[in-house]
């Protein structure tokens, strides 16, 4: 018998109330420890996909198993335990501080009655150390820069001891510099045994960093494999429409230029 | 001059500043944030309870019927206590001016609380303890119980029966905002804007109301602008008890409370189920806030200002925010009731406007230092 997989989707199916299927019966097995790259134009269903996952959209049908069990009936609590998302974007602003978010993140985990404990202080106070963003501790969240609050999003996730991460397009407002760090800090997490899912429109930088990709196309998956097997001119093709040059660095890193617009046929 | 107020005055002043001190000491290390809110809460508690305490005492020494020493009246006050009241002065402080006190302090904590929520809940600012239509429902019933002078053929005579109408109106616009915000797909947007049409359909009938009410025109308005006028110990506890256990149980999910100003997917994917909290938060500020109500009448600001003020001096933790909001919102409010009846003699003025008056200055002050925080 196999070894149990991290995440096991099984037919899943969703249907929005307006009758557009978002996610057709979409099937496969990630193990733990990996970081996935999910490929795919706007609309695609990747976004929807990760919400059925963490059940912020109700599933039309099928199931999802984290290490063998299902979760598509559990409580959003017991979810919370297993399951962290790093959201594109987060507005608020009512005074809370970097310490205040980083700490809502051991939310599932906290017993205590009213203040946290000290364990959970320690976990805060050495994540927010490991993401650099110790120094901002007492700031107001919307005063961050963007690379700045991108970060402390990824320090409340991962204070949270998720089995999975999903991150949805979390570089999408950051130079490259910031792009690069924040792929490795992902990078630096998935080492920790937990599987990491990532959203995201560079597939140049999806590919040099995950372990995995994952190409969707109108909510079916077109591939799933190593970045460097699976990404292809002929597959950019086919699931964007538009011919693209992928070739090699003499580093042997895989880059994808984007050429020209191309409507079908 | 009164020794003992001085004395007290100055024993205030200085757990205040021993407080703050404690604060900010470090004993030449670094502190965390983490154990600076700790004390941040122990001080804002201990404070709390001593400003309190005072001007408590100094509500029970002054008022129209008589001023006494402070003394006299912390005396009269554990007297009246232990042995019942005996004499006149024991007599103004147990049957009037106490259950007067403490029902100001309840109403200021309860619509502090109230205000408090809603703005976390619905995470508008602009937010105050009437927005979902409750006070306009229980004013609508209050005034027509007050104009008609019977509620369901019962004679006004009772003082209960214009709080119970009160009551009843506010859970009767509560069940119509909830059941609109329900049907509209239950986001507290949906709450909000469900509860400003069902407070412009009670304000409106409210209105129509008074228009038809001839002579007891003055004792329904009156009664709209909020007064702690004739409280007596079976109102007080009416008052103080269900807002102290709700109040409890906003500070048991204060934690909750944090995590929904991080928007609902967020509180969501922590495990939280939010829609079922908000209903069950919403519900609860909606019984703090029509119980108020119901007794003193509609008193505005405090629902609104209150946690500001809070906020922005203590930061956006409702573990420090919700004990400082009950602190503040009791002081508030006590002090704007002795003003309303000490200010012209023989006569009240309404507290709201009170409220108003103590309030928008400091408002306005922190506003112009911190008014940043509420950016993005």
């Amino acid at each position: 018998m196999a070894e149990v997989p991290l995440l096991e989707l099984i037919g899943l199916n969703k249907t929005y109330e307006n009758g557009f299927r978002a996610v057709k019966d979409v099937s496969y097995r990630i193990g733990s420890g990996l970081l996935v790259g999910l490929i795919g134009p706007n609309g695609c269903g990747k976004t929807t996909m990760m919400k059925c996952i963490n059940r912020m959209h109700s599933i039309t049908s099928g199931d999802v198993l984290i290490d063998g069990e299902n979760i598509t009936r559990s409580t959003h609590a017991e979810m919370a335990k297993k399951i962290s998302n790093v959201p594109a974007e987060l507005k608020t602003s009512f005074g809370l501080t970097v310490l205040d978010t980083v700490m809502m993140g051991r939310y599932p985990h906290i017993s205590t009655l009213w203040w946290e404990s000290q364990e959970d202080e320690a976990i805060v106070d050495d994540a927010m150390k490991k993401f650099g963003v110790d120094h901002l501790a007492g700031r107001l969240l919307h005063t961050l820069s963007s690379g700045e609050r991108q970060r402390v999003l990824i320090a409340k996730a991962y204070v949270q001891e998720p089995r999975l991460m999903l991150v949805d397009e979390p570089t999408s407002h950051l130079d490259m510099k910031y792009k690069l760090e924040v792929m490795e800090y992902l990078q630096y997490m998935v080492k920790k045994d937990m599987t990491i899912f990532v959203a995201e429109h560079d597939i140049s930088l999806m590919a040099r960093y995950c372990d995995l990709c994952i190409i969707m196309k109108k909510g079916e998956i077109v591939k799933i494999g190593p970045p460097k097997e699976v990404i292809t001119s002929e597959l950019i093709e086919e699931v964007y429409g538009v011919n693209a040059s992928v070739g090699f660095d003499q580093d042997g890193e895989l880059y994808i230029i984007p050429k020209r617009f191309r409507s079908k046929h | 001059m009164d020794i003992v107020l001085l004395l007290l005055v100055a024993a205030v002043i200085a757990v205040v500043l021993l407080s703050a001190l404690y604060v900010r000491r470090s004993d030449g290390r670094d502190i965390s944030l983490t154990a600076k809110r700790k004390r941040r809460l122990l001080a804002i508690v201990i404070s709390g309870i001593a400003v309190t305490f005072v001007m408590f005492l100094v509500a029970l020494a002054l008022g129209s019927a008589g001023t006494m020493s402070v003394s006299d009246a912390l005396s009269a006050m554990i007297s009246s206590l232990q042995n019942g009241v005996r004499t006149v002065d024991e007599r103004t402080v147990y049957y009037y001016r106490m259950p007067r006190a403490i029902v100001a302090i309840a109403v200021g904590i309860g619509l502090a609380i109230a205000g408090c929520i809603y703005q976390a809940i619905i995470r508008n600012p602009l937010v105050d303890s009437y927005i979902t239509g409750v006070s306009s429902g229980a004013g609508f019933a209050a005034v027509l119980a007050i104009s008609t002078g019977t509620v369901f053929g019962f004679a006004i005579g009772s003082s209960f029966v214009v709080p119970i109408a009160a009551v009843i109106g506010g859970m009767v616009a509560l069940t119509i905002t909830m059941f609109i915000g329900e049907k509209a797909g239950g986001s507290s947007t949906n709450y909000v804007l469900a509860g400003v049409v069902v407070g412009f359909l009670f304000s409106a009938m409210q209105t129509l109301t008074l228009a038809f009410s001839g002579d007891r025109l003055r004792n329904a308005v009156f009664w709209l602008y909020g007064t702690f006028q004739n409280v007596n110990w079976s109102e007080a506890w009416l008052v103080v008890i269900p807002v102290f256990v709700m109040s409890f149980l906003a500070l048991l999910w204060a934690k909750e409370l944090n995590l929904v100003l991080l928007g609902e997917d967020q509180a969501k994917q922590a495990g939280l189920n939010v829609k079922r909290f908000n209903r069950g938060m919403m519900i609860c500020a909606s019984i703090i806030t029509a119980i108020c109500v119901a007794f003193v009448g509609i008193i505005g600001f405090v629902g609104l200002v209150v946690p500001h003020i809070c906020r922005m001096i203590l930061g956006g933790d409702h573990r420090l925010v919700l004990p400082a909001s009950i602190a503040m919102g009791g002081f508030m409010m006590l002090i704007a009731d002795l003003i309303a009846r000490m200010a012209i003699q023989q006569s009240e003025l309404p507290v709201g406007a009170i409220t108003a008056l103590i309030g928008v200055p400091l408002f306005a002050f922190l506003l112009m230092k911190k008014g940043r925080m509420y950016d993005g």
